[in-house]
Order: structure tokens, then C-alpha cells, then sequence
């Protein structure tokens, strides 16, 4: 079972996107801020990671970028409420920047594209 | 007896005592002794100046008349033995020899038989002889010669009292002449007049009949007459020949003499020289002295000394007034020179009123021409066209005669009245190109004339070209930015030195205040485009600001509502299809997703995808991006070198772009720090996809290092050696954001090329690049670039 940590301050977003990708099969680990999400990228082997970029604490660009550090070849989704950081380098090493919908449809389709096999 | 001689002597006391004039006084002694010693005749012979004859001067018998003049050479007669011997004697008619030597005193006593001669002298001076005649034998007593002895010696001090009083009146005299010389030399500083006046008072004081004065001529060292005064019967001795005139020691030279005219009359003439500061200068030369007679006399000491004295007043004249000419001159040419001074400072006066080059040209001009300015006939500037390397025709003007009474700097500022077309004028700047090109390339200002004339006449029309012209560099710093020229040509007055003194000091002020113009414009220019990049980033700001009150509270609705929409949407997968609920919670879901695209909507519009996208010129881009680094251009002497085509517009956000190049300059600039070459050309290219137009930017920094290569566009990738990364990683965003490329042509050791190229406005009509990122398929964006 593919294993995806999906980190947002949103408790009601840890808990659509936790309930939506265990119904598509995947075993999910959640975090509340960048912080809790490298602690359990350094314990757990992944498969792929969903970040939030505004958290308290770290936010999602820092932890995108240690996480790239450690594991490039991880990878990892940003899912934020905002479009502006698409124009912030930093982000570009993101291997997808999505705009948070209720439509979950993309983010889901995303997730597939990266544990295709 | 002595009672006798008591009334004798009381009687002569009584004569030398009378207030009567001495001639009186002597004629009334002659006859108290001719009473006295009981003769027919008493006389007195005086010696004359010369000391050589006795005159008569005085007889018993009243007036002698002219035709009764007697007189006695030293030695000869009685008369002439007394005055030699200065001893009594007195000699009878029968006496040998006598009636023969003193033969001529017949015209007086025709019957005389006793003569007797007293000498009258003094201590040390002699001064005549008293004669006593009678018609008897006479004998005189001792008490009779003692007496007449006494008489005598009281005669000799009256004539030296009167000799003396005559010397004294001929000194005053002779000081109120040098007096009225005095007088005359200082009333006027004219040295003609003055030399006029004194050989005037020469020929006068001396009563001659003629004067003349010499003069050396400083250069020429030719000898002429510059003032004379009556007849000059006789050429000037020269002064060379005086001073070859042995004259005794301690003694001035001098050369007198007597020569016959071409008619054979005799004249006289005194010559003395002049001299000042040792140098020979002169003679003074007077002619032919009136003797009483109406007859001519030669020159006595006395003379000779007067002259002298007015030979060193002619000196000092001449000296004094060459002083004052000097001084004259010197302060003729202070007052041009405050006169050059004064409106200089009119002009720069006027050129302060403007930073506009060409109000600037048209008031150099003006003040060339104007006649109260530097009063040139004609006047053109030409300036150095760097880039062409020539010099070129910018206006030229002749006079402006209606401003003739017009006040300097009104006038200054008037318009140019004929102005001339020239801009047709180009020389080249090489050394082989004539006098102008020559004044730019030698910083030297130049009198074209002769010919040079002819060598300018091959590179100007040929009706501009007048006999010589000044032509002066107009200097900023060390650089030449042009030319003044300057002619007579309509006048025909010829050029002189001194107005090109003050040309040159002319030139270098219009020189600096050209430069500064040219660099205010500048300026200005850099201000406008300052000015703009401020407004849009104003604007911008106002935007952002905006954008962020928006935005803050979009994103503050987008996560809630995320929540909202995907927990209905989980609910309506749970709902049975035939529940009422299940149109509630799909109320809910619609309700939400109008809510997200109204979010997104309102964010597109406050600046999440903000851009300014229109119609630019690529070149212009390109130049804009380029003032923004021109310092550190110039501060690391980097040259650059466009070549620029001609590109159609190009749909793009100009700022987004020139960020592009801003980027790519930086690190041209930070790899060339140490000086080199920026390339920048600009072209067309087609490609299977369209047209496209490109910047291709290259330096001279040596290229980049093989193992960096790859990275370069890699946003965490920063080299301290080539640049920051971020550059080129933010460039290639936007270029891929306006589906354009960046190419790296790296030539390890050399250089770098970057060639952005993008494809030209018809072909990208896409308001929102970044909606439409996913057909960019042929874009090289890095990873996440293009979403």
C-alpha cells in the first residue's frame, strides 16, 4: 500500500484529503505543519507527499526544500489556497503546484500520475 | 693844497655814494677828474669779453657817436701798453713813435701833447684803462697820480660790483628761461609738441637763428630731423661725428664751428649729443647767433652750456614720454582686455539662461558675430558625431545688424537673424581631412589662412570660403566636441592675435557649457525614464496593495470553503439518489463551486496573474534595459557594440521582458568585471512554428566552467564565480511564460552567448500565459516552470 503524507494546518483539510485518498487505497500519514511533516518523512519510507505552503511553525516551501535536499526523487505535491507562490522559484521544485479545489478530482488524478506502478 | 684834495675826495665819495645808475655814476667820476687834474679830455677804454681789445666806452666830453669808436689792441698805443703793463705812464706828442701809436686818439683831441694812462684794476681783475689828454705839456704830482690811483681803485670795485650784478640779472635771466622750458615741458605729455617747444625756447634763449633736432630711429638706426625751429642753413653735423670730436678731459663733446652755404655765406653752428640710458639718441644742433650789429656770431661757452642743458631736458622729455606711451599702451591694452573680459561674462551670463543645446548654439553664435560682442563677420559650429567619427555642420550665422544698438546680452538672446544651412558639412576625422579635422584631432586652435585656406576649400562649398578663418576647439574635459570657426570674410577685416586669445578663452567656456547641455539632456532623459519606472511601480503598488486586501481575504474564504465543497461532495456519494437530501447537499456542492470560480476570478483580476501585456519594440526594450546598467557599464569599461534590425512589435509584458535582459546584463557585467565587450544583436527567425524575433547577448568573461554548465537554469543552483542562478532561472520563466526560449552558446575561454528568442506578436494572442501552459509543449522550462 502506497504511503502519502499530506501535511495543512486545516484540520478539516487533514481530514477530507485523509478520508478521500484512503478511499482511493492509500495508507495516509497526516502532519499540522512543516515540522511534523519532516519528522515523519525521516521515519516513514514514503511514496509521496502532499504539502500545504502557509503553516505555522515551517511552512510547506521550507519543507519542500529539505525534503528535496534529503530525498529528491520523492515527490512531492503543493496544494495551497494560493496562486501567487506559482510565481516564486522556490516552488518550481515542486514536481506539481495545485490550486486547492473541493473538486478533488485533480489532486487525486496527480496523486496517480506519481504512483502509477 | 689840502683843502683842495679834501674837496676832491669828498666830491668822489659823493659820486660812488649817488643812488644814479653805474653808467652815470661813471661818467660823472670821468669828468671830476678831468676837473680835478685840469685836462682837456678825460676817457675810458674798457677791455672787451674776448680780452684781447680796449674799447672806448666813455669820454669827458659826453656820448661818444658811433663814428668816433676807438679802440686799442692789447699792447698797442699808450691804452694798450697801460693795459698790459697795468702801470701809470704817460708819454709827450714829441716823444718817438708816439704820435703814431696813438694816432687814432687824433679824432678825438686833434691837438694833444700830453697823454696819461691809469690802469684801473683790483686786487685781481683788470678792467680798463682812464686816459687823460691836454694840449700842454703836463707834469703830475705824486698827490695828483695818488688821487686819481684812489679814484681809480673805487672805479675798478664799482665795475666789478656792476659786472657782477649783470652775471647775477643774466642768471635769473637765464633760470626764468629754463624756468618757462620747465613750464613747457610739463604742460603737455605729446613728445612732438614738447620736442617743438624745446627747440623753440633753444633757438630763442640762445637768439638763433635756426635749431634743429635729431633723432635716431630705434629700428631702422636712420638719423632724422624731428624738429626744427627757423633756418637751417647747414646739413646737422651727425652724432656719430660729435662723439669722434676729441674734446678735452672732464669736458662734454660737442663740435662747433663755421662753414660756407652753397652761396658761399658763412655760418656758425653748435651741435651737442644726446644721449639716454648710455645709448647715442640725438643731437641738438642751433645755427648762426644774432650778433647786435644784425650781423652773425659764433657760439660762446655759455651757449654751449645752455645747450647742454636743454640736451638733457630733451631726454628726460623723451624718456618721460616714452614711459607714458608704454603706460599709455599698457593701459589701452588693460581696458580691451577688461572690454574682452566684460562681454565674455554678458555671455556666459546669457548661456546660463538656457540647457537647451541648440538656444546654446544659436547664443555662441550671437555673441561671435554681434559687433558689441566679439565682433566676428561670420561664425559656425560644427560638432564630433562620435559614432560616425566625423565632424558635422550644426549652424552657422553672420551678423545680426538690426541688434546693432540692441544692450550685449538682449541681444545675446535675440533669434539669429541669417542663419546658414549647413548641415550638408562632414569631414571625417582623420588627419589627412583638412584644418578642421585637424583643430578636433590636435585639441590646437588654428589661423587657417594661405594654403590651409586652399585644403579646407576642398572639404566646404566653395562660397563659404574667405581668405582665413580661426578655427578652435571646443573642449569638454579632455574630449574635443567640436568646433568654433570664425571668419572676416564679409569685411575684409583682417584676423588678428588678440581676438583669438580671447576665442580660445572664449571656446573653452562655450565648450563646457555644450558638454553640460549635452549631459543635462541626457539626464533628463534618464529622469523621464526614471520618472515612468516609478509611476508604473506606483501603479503597481496600488495594485498589489489592493491585490493583497483581495487576495488575503479570498484565501481566507478558499480554505474553508474547500472543506465545505468536499465534505458535501462525500456526502452526496453517501446520499441514496432518491433522498431529498441529496438535492440539498448538491445545492450545496453548486453553491460552492460558483463561490471557488468567483474567488478565482477575483484573484485573476487583482494580480495573482497581474501582467501589462502590449506592443513593444525589442531594440527599444533592449536599449531602455541597458540605461538602467550604463553605470556599471561605464565603471567597468565595458564597450558595448548593438547590432540592431529592424524587428516587427512584439506582444509582451515590457517589464517582464526587460527584467529578462536586466538579468542577463548582470552577469555579462558580473563575469566582464575587470572590462570587455557586450554583444547584443538582434534578428528574425523563422521556425516551423512562426516567426520569431531574438536578442542574442554575448560577452567577453571567459565562458562558463563544463560542470556548472547544466545547472545554470536550476533555481537552487548559485555560483559565486557566474552570477547568482536565480537570474537565469527567473529570465527563463518569463521568456517560457511568453512561449519564447533561452539558448546558452558557451565558448569555454571566450565567452557566453544567451539568445532569448520570442515568437512575435501575431503568433501569441494569449492574454494568460500561464492558463495556456500546457499547449507550450515545445518550451524548454525547467521542471515546474510551466506548470
Amino acid at each position: 500500500m502506497k504511503k502519502i503524507l499530506v501535511a495543512d494546518d486545516e484540520m478539516s483539510i487533514r481530514l477530507l484529503y485523509s478520508e478521500e485518498l484512503k478511499e482511493e487505497g492509500y495508507e495516509v500519514y497526516l502532519a499540522a505543519n512543516g515540522r511534523e511533516a519532516l519528522d515523519i518523512v525521516a521515519k516513514v519510507p514514503l511514496d509521496l507527499v502532499i504539502l500545504d505552503i502557509k503553516m505555522p511553525e515551517m511552512d510547506g516551501i521550507e519543507a519542500l526544500r529539505q525534503i528535496k535536499e534529503r530525498q529528491p526523487d520523492l515527490p512531492v505535491l503543493l496544494s495551497t489556497a494560493y496562486g501567487e507562490y506559482r510565481q516564486d522559484f522556490a516552488t518550481w521544485a515542486s514536481d506539481e503546484y495545485l490550486v486547492k479545489s473541493s473538486d478533488l478530482d485533480d489532486l487525486k488524478a496527480a496523486v496517480k500520475r506519481y504512483l502509477k506502478d | 693844497m689840502a683843502t683842495e684834495r679834501i674837496a676832491f675826495l669828498t666830491q668822489m665819495v659823493e659820486v660812488f655814494t649817488s643812488t644814479v645808475s653805474f653808467g652815470e655814476r661813471l661818467n660823472n667820476l670821468v669828468h671830476l677828474l678831468a676837473r680835478y687834474l685840469k685836462v682837456d679830455l678825460a676817457l675810458y677804454f674798457g677791455l672787451d669779453k674776448a680780452r684781447e681789445t680796449l674799447i672806448l666806452n666813455l669820454s669827458s666830453q659826453g656820448p661818444v657817436p658811433p663814428h668816433l669808436r676807438v679802440e686799442f689792441p692789447l699792447g698797442q698805443g699808450l691804452v694798450g701798453e697801460v693795459a698790459k703793463t697795468r702801470k701809470f705812464k704817460t708819454v709827450q706828442r714829441g716823444q718817438p713813435g708816439v704820435l703814431a701809436a696813438n694816432q687814432a686818439l687824433e679824432k678825438l683831441h686833434p691837438a694833444f701833447v700830453t697823454l696819461a694812462g691809469f690802469p684801473v684794476a683790483d686786487d685781481n681783475f683788470f678792467y680798463g684803462v682812464l686816459l687823460f689828454a691836454d694840449r700842454l705839456e703836463r707834469h703830475f704830482t705824486s698827490t695828483e697820480r695818488q688821487n686819481t690811483h684812489l679814484a681809480n681803485l673805487m672805479l675798478a670795485g664799482t665795475l666789478r660790483q656792476a659786472l657782477l650784478q649783470e652775471e647775477a640779472k643774466k642768471r635769473i635771466a637765464e633760470l626764468s628761461v629754463l624756468f618757462e622750458v620747465g613750464k613747457a615741458l610739463s604742460s603737455t605729455v605729446e613728445l612732438d609738441v614738447l620736442l617743438e617747444r624745446v627747440v623753440t625756447t633753444t633757438a630763442k634763449v640762445i637768439s638763433a637763428r635756426g635749431a634743429a633736432l635729431q633723432i635716431i630711429d630705434g629700428v631702422t638706426k636712420e638719423v632724422r630731423i624731428s624738429s626744427q625751429y627757423g633756418e637751417i642753413p647747414l646739413s646737422c653735423p651727425s652724432p656719430t661725428a660729435i662723439l669722434a670730436t676729441p674734446a678735452s678731459p672732464g669736458e662734454l663733446p660737442f663740435l662747433q664751428g663755421q662753414e660756407a652755404n652753397a652761396a658761399g655765406q658763412i655760418h656758425y653752428f653748435l651741435a651737442v649729443p644726446l644721449t639716454f640710458k648710455g645709448q647715442l639718441q640725438g643731437t641738438i644742433c642751433v645755427y648762426d647767433k644774432f650778433a647786435a650789429n644784425g650781423g652773425y656770431l659764433s657760439f660762446d661757452p655759455e651757449n654751449r652750456q645752455l645747450l647742454y642743458t636743454m640736451a638733457g631736458l630733451i631726454v628726460n622729455a623723451i624718456e618721460n614720454a616714452l614711459t607714458f606711451k608704454q603706460v599709455e599702451t599698457l593701459a589701452e591694452k588693460n581696458e580691451r582686455m577688461v572690454r574682452n573680459l566684460t562681454v565674455l561674462q554678458v555671455i556666459s551670463r546669457a548661456l546660463l539662461t538656457t540647457v537647451q543645446e541648440e538656444r546654446l548654439q544659436e547664443i555662441i553664435l550671437q555673441g561671435l558675430t554681434l559687433e558689441q560682442g566679439l565682433g566676428f563677420d561670420r561664425a559656425v559650429v560644427l560638432l564630433v558625431d562620435e559614432a560616425n567619427q566625423t565632424l558635422k555642420g550644426i549652424k552657422g550665422a553672420l551678423r545680426s545688424p538690426e541688434l546693432k544698438n540692441v544692450p550685449l546680452f538682449e541681444a545675446l538672446v535675440s533669434p539669429l537673424a541669417a542663419e546658414m544651412k549647413m548641415e550638408d558639412w562632414q569631414i571625417p576625422l582623420r588627419s589627412d581631412q583638412g584644418p578642421l579635422a585637424l583643430t578636433v584631432l590636435q585639441k590646437r586652435p588654428y589661423h587657417i589662412q594661405g594654403i590651409a585656406v586652399e585644403a579646407l576649400s576642398r572639404a566646404l562649398p566653395a562660397d563659404f570660403i574667405a581668405s582665413e578663418f580661426f578655427v578652435v576647439p571646443l573642449m569638454a574635459k579632455d574630449r574635443t566636441t567640436g568646433v568654433i570657426m570664425v571668419d572676416n570674410g564679409a569685411s575684409g577685416r583682417p584676423l588678428e592675435e588678440e581676438p583669438l586669445h580671447v576665442l580660445q578663452m572664449f571656446s573653452t567656456h562655450a565648450g563646457l557649457v555644450v558638454e553640460n547641455a549635452h549631459l543635462y539632456s541626457t539626464i533628463e532623459a534618464n529622469n523621464r525614464e526614471l520618472l515612468l519606472i516609478r509611476e508604473r511601480m506606483l501603479e503597481s503598488d496600488r495594485l498589489a496593495a489592493l491585490s493583497s486586501l483581495a487576495s488575503g481575504m479570498a484565501h481566507e474564504i478558499r480554505n474553508p470553503l474547500v472543506s465545505i465543497g468536499g465534505f458535501a461532495r462525500r456526502i452526496a456519494k453517501m446520499v441514496d439518489e432518491k433522498s431529498p437530501l441529496r438535492g440539498y447537499v448538491e445545492v450545496i456542492q453548486e453553491e460552492v463551486t460558483r463561490l471557488e470560480k468567483l474567488l478565482r476570478e477575483i484573484l485573476d483580476f487583482t494580480g495573482e496573474n497581474l501582467s501589462f501585456y502590449g506592443d513593444h519594440d525589442l531594440n527599444r526594450l533592449l536599449e531602455d534595459t541597458l540605461l538602467l546598467v550604463q553605470r556599471d557599464l561605464d565603471a567597468y569599461k565595458i564597450k558595448v557594440v548593438k547590432d540592431f534590425s529592424d524587428l516587427p512589435r512584439l506582444h509582451c509584458d515590457d517589464r517582464q521582458i526587460k527584467q529578462v535582459f536586466y538579468n542577463l546584463f548582470q552577469n555579462a557585467l558580473q563575469a566582464m568585471s575587470q572590462g570587455g565587450v557586450l554583444n547584443i544583436r538582434t534578428y528574425t527567425l523563422e521556425r516551423e512554428d512562426g516567426l520569431y524575433e531574438a536578442a542574442a547577448i554575448t560577452d567577453t568573461g571567459g565562458g562558463i566552467p563544463l560542470e556548472v554548465l547544466h545547472n545554470i537554469f536550476n533555481p537552487f543552483f548559485s555560483t559565486k564565480d557566474y552570477g547568482t542562478g536565480l537570474g537565469l532561472a527567473i529570465a527563463q520563466r518569463i521568456v517560457s511564460r511568453h512561449y519564447g526560449q533561452v539558448e546558452v552558446n558557451n565558448e569555454l575561454g571566450k565567452g557566453v552567448t544567451f539568445i532569448v528568442s520570442l515568437p512575435v506578436a501575431k503568433y501569441c494572442l494569449v492574454k494568460d500565459p500561464g492558463h495556456g501552459a500546457a499547449q507550450a509543449s515545445t518550451l524548454k522550462a525547467p521542471k515546474g516552470g510551466g506548470r
